[in-house]
């Protein structure tokens, strides 16, 4: 087993590009080979020893490799990407393109996340204690496959586009999302427990519950009837029917 | 400036040279027949040399190309190399920058290109991406098919003014040939429709496909341009096109060349030799296409080879890129150029498991195996429509070693085994066979053999040299390392500079731009721009006079005359 544990040394007021604090990097590294990884303030190139104490505790493979971040990384993008397995803890809020391109490993956030939370994961878990921000599980700009697979559990709210162009894995949003949750979606499953409105346009694939109230339908879904999943009545619909998809969409 | 490559490999068929070991003399950007002891020596040690590659169609620069970088964002982020003391950043795999156009075909050894199409109205676009590619030398066929000038002079049969109009178009434009893309259809793209056969009249000008086709050539004939017309058959990526195909090669029969070479390029025919006659029955037809072309002289075609994963279709084929956006359920960008033709963009994935994708990957290289001659079909695989130009060397292995193409089959959906004769094709090219796929015959068929694609006295100095050692491998077996050779030459030298070294820039002259200026005589452009005139005044958006591309947009030009010499007068 592996420790690291990571403190901010100061405040950060520019966004620091840190994709190097993964398990799969830190993983068999000494402290100094830790801090001498490299990372951007803005377009300043740095290394994580000079923004962070970083602390180690042991040695071994990526997968018994656990990071403990403590303090706000509120100003910190890109963390846990592309990792492959391992443990990430976060003790505080996170910037952008949180544990994106993940395919295996945790990542558990005590606080917020911001926009693109595993955007295009493939696999792994990814837990937000607090709320995430928009594009939760996403394609990023142009991407026509965001989430592919894993899980996201959110126990706060969600902000608009949870899960655009997911094409599988599984989202759970615990509260409320913004608009279009499920936007052009091609596979996967979201579960929102609170309230959201027009969820599933264009989507082709895939499934929506929705638990909570639906401020507004989109035109687009052709109602099915009533189905029961675990014991709870949901109308179920079909569509998006001008894309021509077989996407469900179940709406209490 | 000297230099000389000693102990080189070389592979000049041209000049009958297949594998000897000859020394290469350079002068002021010019090979010569010998140089002073001062010359810079580079000892090519037995490795394999050849003349810089020459590609005949890619889509480098202009609109369209532009029009797929705005679309796919996602592309551009995944070739991203970071600027060096030397180098500009490199993005993009199907759509890179400009800079990583010039930089990735100088690494691969190629040192001339030529953009594929563009529509006359959106030349200076071309001409200010050209301007900023490194390195290669470049020029862009200018899009005539459409054209509502092109279509009236057809239909009054009036051959002067027709030849007149393609002369001034290409001073318009700075373009170096005549390209035509599914004749006729482009306009009637513009009202939802498009034409299905060379004998559908285009309504509103009364013309056919066939009259379109053979009018060009006659009249490109007449100018005496440098290369032949280019085209890009009817009814492209239909099922059971092959037809077309044939008929449309068969016209060239009505023309005679003006110069030794062929009178009719017909391009990407990997998309365009297709049987069958919907997407259940599809099969490969190109037996019988390259059939054709054994037993004709005159006409020339290349390949388009399909290559696995990320492409970017983009044409100025309009109605064919509606249906694949319907098809493949994707992103569709569309383009209407005023009087002059369409265009359209979507992005595709190839993958090896879905049947029409797998009998593609087969007519590529069909063609290119069962067309005797290698001076009939060119390398290419219609970057970024095939796939992305920096595939040619895995092109090349496939085409050097049955053994690769026999693994490769094993992985592909089993309708290769019954939809392809590729599985039974044994024929393996040889060096010389390559070096004229990707050299010699794109500089014949471009009609710049005088200069390109071979080493005699007098050509540029664009040569590469591969990490090979012809004498000591078999690529037959050794197919790997052939890939990664050609991937990466050890040398590419442009004009008599170094400016690839293992694989890696090490500097980035401005290449040339060419185009051709074909004269006509004083009163055939005068009549025929007063039908131009007539054109600008009605129906174009903009003015005449902003329609020409200035010389300021080309500062590297590389003028070829043309045309019937005017008699001088005193």
């Amino acid at each position: 087993m592996q420790t690291v544990t990571i403190k901010p040394k100061k405040e950060m007021k520019i966004s620091v590009e840190a994709e190097n604090i993964s398990p799969d990097k830190f993983a068999g590294k000494t402290e100094k080979e830790i801090q001498s990884l490299e990372a951007w303030v803005g377009n300043q190139k740095t290394t994580l020893g000079e923004l962070f104490s970083i602390a180690v505790e042991g040695s071994a493979p990526a997968a018994d490799t656990k990071i403990i971040m403590e303090g706000d990384f509120s100003r910190v993008k890109r963390i846990g990407e592309g990792m492959t397995s391992g443990l990430v803890i976060i003790y505080g809020n996170v910037d952008m393109h949180l544990g994106n391109k993940m395919s295996g490993g945790n990542i558990s956030v005590k606080g917020n996340a911001d926009s693109w939370a595993g955007r295009e994961m493939k696999g792994g878990e990814l837990i937000i204690e607090g709320n995430a921000g928009y594009y939760l599980g996403s394609g990023y700009r142009g991407e026509t496959c965001g989430m592919r697979g894993g899980k996201i559990t959110v126990l706060g709210n969600a902000l608009d586009f949870v899960g655009e162009h997911m094409c599988g894995g599984e989202i759970i949003v615990k509260g409320n999302t913004g608009i279009l949750p499920g936007l052009s979606n091609n596979g996967g499953k979201i579960v929102i427990e609170g309230n959201t409105s027009r969820p599933g346009s264009e989507m082709s694939k895939g499934t929506i519950i929705i638990n909570g109230t639906v401020d507004e339908m989109m035109p687009v879904f052709k109602l099915e009837g009533n189905e029961d999943l675990g014991g709870v009545t949901y109308k179920k619909y079909t569509g998006d029917v001008i894309a021509n998809g077989k996407g469900l969409l179940y709406v209490r | 400036m000297e230099l000389i490559i000693k102990n080189g490999a070389v592979y000049d068929p041209v000049n009958g040279i297949n594998g000897d070991k000859t020394d290469i003399s350079i002068k002021d950007g010019k090979i010569v027949d010998k140089v002073s002891g001062k010359a810079t020596v580079i000892d090519a040690g037995g490795r394999l040399v050849m003349a810089g590659g020459v590609d005949a169609h890619s889509h480098i620069a202009g609109a369209k190309v532009n029009v797929g970088r705005i679309m796919r964002p996602e592309d551009t982020r995944s070739g991203i190399k970071p600027r060096t003391k030397i180098t500009r950043p490199y993005t993009g795999y199907t759509v890179p920058n400009v800079y990583a156009m010039g930089y990735r075909y100088a690494q691969m050894g190629y040192t001339t290109v030529f953009e594929a199409a563009q529509a006359i109205m959106k030349a200076r676009h071309t001409h200010e991406e050209l301007e900023e590619i490194p390195i290669i030398d470049k020029g862009a066929l200018t899009l005539f098919g459409s054209n509502w000038p092109t279509m009236d002079f057809v239909r009054e049969k009036d051959m002067d003014k027709l030849a007149a109009y393609v002369a001034w178009g290409l001073l318009a434009s700075r373009g170096f040939g005549v390209k035509c893309v599914n004749p006729g259809g482009g306009e009637m793209w513009g009202f939802g429709k498009n034409v299905s056969g060379l004998d559908d009249v285009v309504p509103n000008f009364d013309v056919t496909p066939k009259e379109i086709i053979v009018s060009l050539m006659k009249a490109n004939e007449m100018l005496g341009l440098p290369h032949s017309v280019h085209l890009h058959c009817n009814n492209l990526g239909k099922p059971g096109n092959y037809k077309t195909t044939l008929a449309s090669m068969e016209l060239a029969n009505q023309v005679k060349a003006s110069k030794d070479r062929q009178v009719l390029h017909v391009t990407h025919l990997t998309f365009n030799s297709w049987g069958g006659t919907n997407w259940g029955d599809f099969e490969s037809k190109a037996d019988e296409v390259a059939n054709y072309l054994n037993n004709n002289s005159n006409v020339t075609g290349d390949m388009g080879q399909l290559i696995w994963g990320s492409a970017t279709t983009m044409t100025a084929d309009g109605p064919v890129q509606y249906a694949n956006a319907k098809l493949l359920h994707a992103k569709w960008g569309n383009g209407d150029v005023e009087l002059e033709d369409a265009s359209g963009v979507v992005p595709i994935f190839y993958v090896k498991q879905i049947s029409i994708h797998a009998i593609m990957w087969a007519i590529g290289l069909e063609l290119a195996l069962l067309t005797k001659d290698p001076y009939k079909m060119l390398l290419t695989t219609d970057h970024p429509n095939g796939g992305p130009f920096v595939n040619y060397p895995e092109v090349i292995a496939l085409l050097m070693s049955n053994k690769k193409r026999q693994e490769e089959i094993k992985t592909l959906h089993e309708a290769v085994h019954k939809r392809t004769m590729i599985p039974g094709i044994e024929r393996e090219l040889d060096f010389s066979e390559i070096a004229i796929m990707t050299r010699a015959g794109t500089a014949k068929v471009l009609g710049l053999l005088d200069t390109k694609g071979n080493l005699g006295i007098g050509a540029d100095a664009d040569i590469s040299i591969y990490d090979i050692k012809p004498d000591q491998i078999d690529p037959t077996v050794e197919h790997s390392k052939i890939k990664s050779a050609f991937s990466s030459a050890a040398y590419a030298i442009k004009d008599g500079q170094v400016v690839v070294k293992d694989g890696q820039i090490t500097s980035t002259p401005q290449g040339r731009t060419y185009w051709v200026d074909a004269y006509v005589p004083e009163q055939d452009t005068s009549e025929m721009m007063k039908d131009i005139v007539k054109k600008f005044k009605n129906y174009y958006s903009m003015q005449l006079a902003n329609y020409m591309v200035q010389d300021e947009y080309v500062t590297h030009a590389q003028v070829i005359k043309a045309g019937a010499i005017p008699v001088e007068v005193n």
